[in-house]
This record gives structure tokens, sequence and C-alpha cells, in this order.
């Protein structure tokens, strides 16, 4: 038992380490009821399993309306900003350039957002290289949705933009989907290192996140809950009894997650080595 | 066990392999074994065999591989009476009591019938006649149909296992409707679901089970003791529940 399960058993938050959601959402979602889904519960839920912070975008940036739904990000950040850090999402039918410009400075906003299945648009479509572009200038870290098979964000398509923008962090959201994306989503974090593998969904098990941390290394693996779409206990708990090192579960839940969040502050101190160094 | 006493009966666990997942071998040892890991005292287990080649032999299996087992409980599934495979209604419910069976499950989708049509309406009034309950995945049934089978039969005690996070719409409104109809946790996956559902039916109407080996228990387990419910609650939907059903709906046989 580890002190995570030991936590679980005896009903009580965890506190023994820093464990960041990468994968969140928040707000109302069409296509079913989601019985209270808005930032106070998830932060209720948060603190009742003792996850630290979430990066997310809310379901109306995804599913409707980038402008409005990334003000939605952002007020739900303001909700809770120790607890919350947003993903910028981008549409590529709806003013990509725009929405970067509008929100690429704001500190609220640690991450983007991609969802092309729900945008019917290709991760390797033009219409996407302000994103690209952005990423691998700032070293701000891209989630976009995959699942293995699909025309708009397969695999494969990952590893085209890992080759084309090789400093770009690409967080694979859901690492594939099914067994069959898991191998896939395996197979191109090791050969593209700024391939992260984040594991939330409703086909991965405990099993499935031990062998990729086993073929990838904890430090290409994060995880995400998708909660409110998803319960966040879902997720959670496939990592707490994975069959995992302390430290590299450590990783998983947070640490690699709270090293990517901090891409601002790496180019701050880069740009001040420059100046100073000799 | 927790340490807070919290005890887990797995009311939706299979034994056998899996042809397109990998589960490992399914032997009584491994699901033990997975059980430990969990902390699950007891399972409720049907075997793959029954599901996905010949419900006669894998029902027959399973008592010969539970013989033995206190941990473990078997579930039958159960085939419209049609074509004969499981004897008559009578002979299927009379063979599945004497072998110490506590449950049946069906699976009208990958049987091929409609689970609230005529063909299968003998079976199931056998099934409510000997106290059975009926486990059921939700993939393998529509709410239209487990409402009709619950209200044509208010004494059969159903269990939906398997909802997912996209289904409270149509769950609540058969739940609202109906008395004998309860939940599973088994991807029970909607944001808060549990405690909405338990608020407003009921913490009766839920029962722990995990859906493994094709489901990690971990989500099971952790969604119900990290629930915002109280301890009372988690109890009745750990263990409670389900050894009520099990215990009160079992005619003697």
């Amino acid at each position: 038992m580890n002190p995570l399960t030991a936590a679980l058993r005896e009903r009580r938050p965890q506190h023994s380490l820093r464990i960041v959601d990468a994968h969140a959402h928040a707000g109302p979602y069409s296509l079913f009821f989601i019985p209270d889904a808005g930032p106070a519960a998830m932060v209720r839920v948060m603190d009742r399993c003792g996850v630290s912070h979430a990066v997310l975008s809310s379901h109306l940036a995804i599913q409707l309306d980038a402008a409005a739904g990334n003000a939605a990000t952002a007020a739900v950040v303001d909700h809770a900003p120790g607890r919350f850090t947003g993903y910028l999402t981008v549409n590529p039918w709806q003013d990509p350039v725009g929405e970067i410009g509008k929100w690429g400075d704001d500190p609220r906003f640690g991450g983007v957002k991609l969802h092309p299945d729900l945008h019917v648009y290709p991760l390797t479509g033009p219409r996407y290289a302000p994103v690209w572009e952005f990423a691998q200038r700032t070293g701000c870290p891209v989630l976009t949705h995959t699942y293995d098979g699909s025309p708009y964000n397969d695999l494969p398509m990952v590893e085209e933009m890992a080759v084309r923008y090789p400093g770009a962090v690409i967080l694979a959201g859901h690492a594939g989907a099914t067994p069959l994306g898991f191998d896939a989503a395996i197979e191109v974090a090791q050969r593209r290192p700024g391939v992260v593998l984040e594991v939330c969904g409703s086909y991965n098990t405990g099993a499935d996140l031990a062998r990729m941390v086993r073929e990838v290394g904890p430090r290409q693996v994060v995880f995400g809950s998708d909660f409110p779409f998803i319960d966040l206990r879902m997720s959670l708990g496939r990592v707490l009894f994975s069959d995992l090192s302390d430290d590299a579960r450590a990783a998983v839940l947070g640490g690699t997650m709270t090293d990517l969040l901090q891409w601002r502050d790496n180019a701050r101190r880069a740009r001040s080595s420059q100046v100073t160094a000799p | 066990m927790s340490s807070r006493g919290h005890v887990l009966l797995d009311a939706d666990a299979m034994l056998g392999r899996h042809p397109a997942r990998d589960v490992g071998a399914g032997t009584v040892a491994e699901a033990l074994a997975g059980m430990d890991r969990f902390g699950i005292s007891e399972a409720l287990v049907g075997h793959t065999l029954s599901w996905l080649h010949d419900p006669r032999t894998g029902n027959q299996a399973l008592l010969e591989l539970v013989a033995g087992q206190p941990r473990l409980h078997p579930c039958w599934v159960m085939l419209p009476d049609t074509c004969g495979e499981t004897g008559t209604p009578a002979e299927f419910v009379t063979a599945a009591l004497e072998g110490g069976v506590r449950a049946v499950r069906a699976y009208p989708v990958d049987h091929g019938y409609d689970l609230a049509g005529v063909d299968a309406a003998p079976v199931l009034d056998a099934v409510a006649e000997a106290g059975l309950p009926l486990l059921l995945d939700a993939a393998q049934t529509t709410w239209p149909q487990v409402e009709a089978v619950a209200a044509a039969r208010p004494h059969l005690a159903i269990v939906v296992g398997g909802l997912g996070y996209r289904v409270l719409r149509q769950a609540a409104g058969v739940l609202a409707r109906t008395e004998n109809v309860h939940l599973g946790l088994a991807n029970l996956s909607s944001h808060c679901g549990l405690e909405w559902l338990v608020e407003r039916f009921g913490e009766q109407r839920l029962l722990f089970g995990t859906g493994a080996p094709t489901r990690d228990p971990a989500e099971a387990v952790t969604r119900l003791l990290w629930s915002e419910l109280g301890d009372g609650a988690v109890a009745a939907i750990g263990a409670g529940n389900l050894r009520s059903l099990l215990r009160e709906k079992v005619r003697v046989a």
C-alpha cells in the first residue's frame, strides 16, 4: 500500500504528493447531463481527493465558441487562481491568430488545447500553424485530443507535428484512447521526446499506464482526468493503484506537469541569462 | 477492507479469458489476487465462456471453478428458452438454485434477442419468481427495455452496470419510475454522478461493482471511497445493498 492508497482506504484526502490534473474542462456539455459542472464542485472534488491543481479548457470553448469559451476558461481560473490554469482553446475555424493574440500572454493560460475531432479539422492542417509556431517559440505545451484511427487526430499526425516542430511540447490527450491507440502512442513517444502521453479516458487501465511508464519513462506520461466530462476519480484511481515506483508515480501525478507549466519562467530565465552573459 | 471498516463486495466481476483485451488468463487465482490488491472481500462472478462462447457450458464450468471458493459467488447467464439451450425456464432456475447461483446476467445484444420481448419473458418470469437478481450491462440493452422488464416484474431486482458518463438523462427517468432498478458502480463515471444519484434516489439504488477484469477495479474503489458520501452510504453501497438483494431475494431451493 502506498501513501495515496492508504489515504484512500481511510477516506481522507492525500497530502503526500502534489497532484496536477493535466486534462480538465468546466461547465455543461450538451450531449449529456453533468450534475455539477462548475468550478466550485470541481474544487470540492479536488479537495476531497487531495488534487492540488487542474489545467482546464471550458466545454464552451471546445464545443461551440472559442472566443466566449476562452473567456469562460479565464473566469474559472479567476474563481480559484491557485487551483486552476487555463488551456487556451484554438478552434481552426474561429480566428486562431486572434485568440492566441488575445490570450497568449495572459498568465491565466498555461497551455493550448486543440480538439481536431470536435472541430473536424486535421491536426496537421495549416489553420493550426499559428499554434505550432507559438508553441515552438515559447515552450507553451499543446494538449491535443487523440484517438486511434481518427482522420483528424490519430497518433501518426501527432508524430508528424512533433517532427515539424521539434521544440514543441505536445500532450497526446487520452494517449490514443484505445488499447491499439496506447500501443501507437507509446511508439510515437519513444521516437519523439517532445510527445507526452496524457492518460485520461474510458478504456485505460493501471496496467496500460504502467506499461507506458516502462516503455517511455515517467517524464513522458502525465495524469489527466477529463473532469467534469468524466469523474476525476476514475483516472486518478488507476494511477493510485498502478504498479509504479514512488518516484514515477510522483512524476506522472504532478511533477512533470508542474515543470511543463513553467515555460514562461523558463523563457524569462533564458532571456535574463542572455542579458547577463559576458 | 479499509481501515475504516468498509467491506467491498463486487457485484460485477468475471472469470475467463477475453479475446480482445489483455486481461490475463482469468483464473480463480488471478481473480482472488486482484480482489486482495483492491481490498475486495467477495465477488459475484460470471464467466466469459458463458458470455462469449456458450452459456450452457460456461454456466456449468463456472460452478466447478467456484466450488470451494467462499469468496466467489456464481452468476449464470440466461437465454430465452426458444431453442432450449439452457432447458426450460423452470429447469434453468432450478439448476441455478441447486448450484448455488446467486444472480443471473443477460446479454441481449451479444446473444441476439429482445430483453423486453415475448421470447425472453418466460425465463425472466422464472428468474423473478426464484428471487434471483438480474444483472445487465448498459451496452447490452436499452433503458426502455430495462423499464419494461422492471415494470412487468416489480419483484425482480435489476442491476444495470457499465453506464459510462453519457446516460444519466435516461437512467434517472427509469430510476424515478421504478423501484426495482439499481445501478452498479462499474464505470459509473459521470462527474459527481454517484452523489447526485444517491441524493435523488437513495443509496439503496447503488451497488459496488468493478467490471473486472476488463475494467480496472481501481476506478470503482476510488470512486466510492473518495466519494462525498457518508460512511453509512459507502457501507451500504460497498456491501450492504448487495447482501440485502442476495439474502432477501433468493428463495431457498
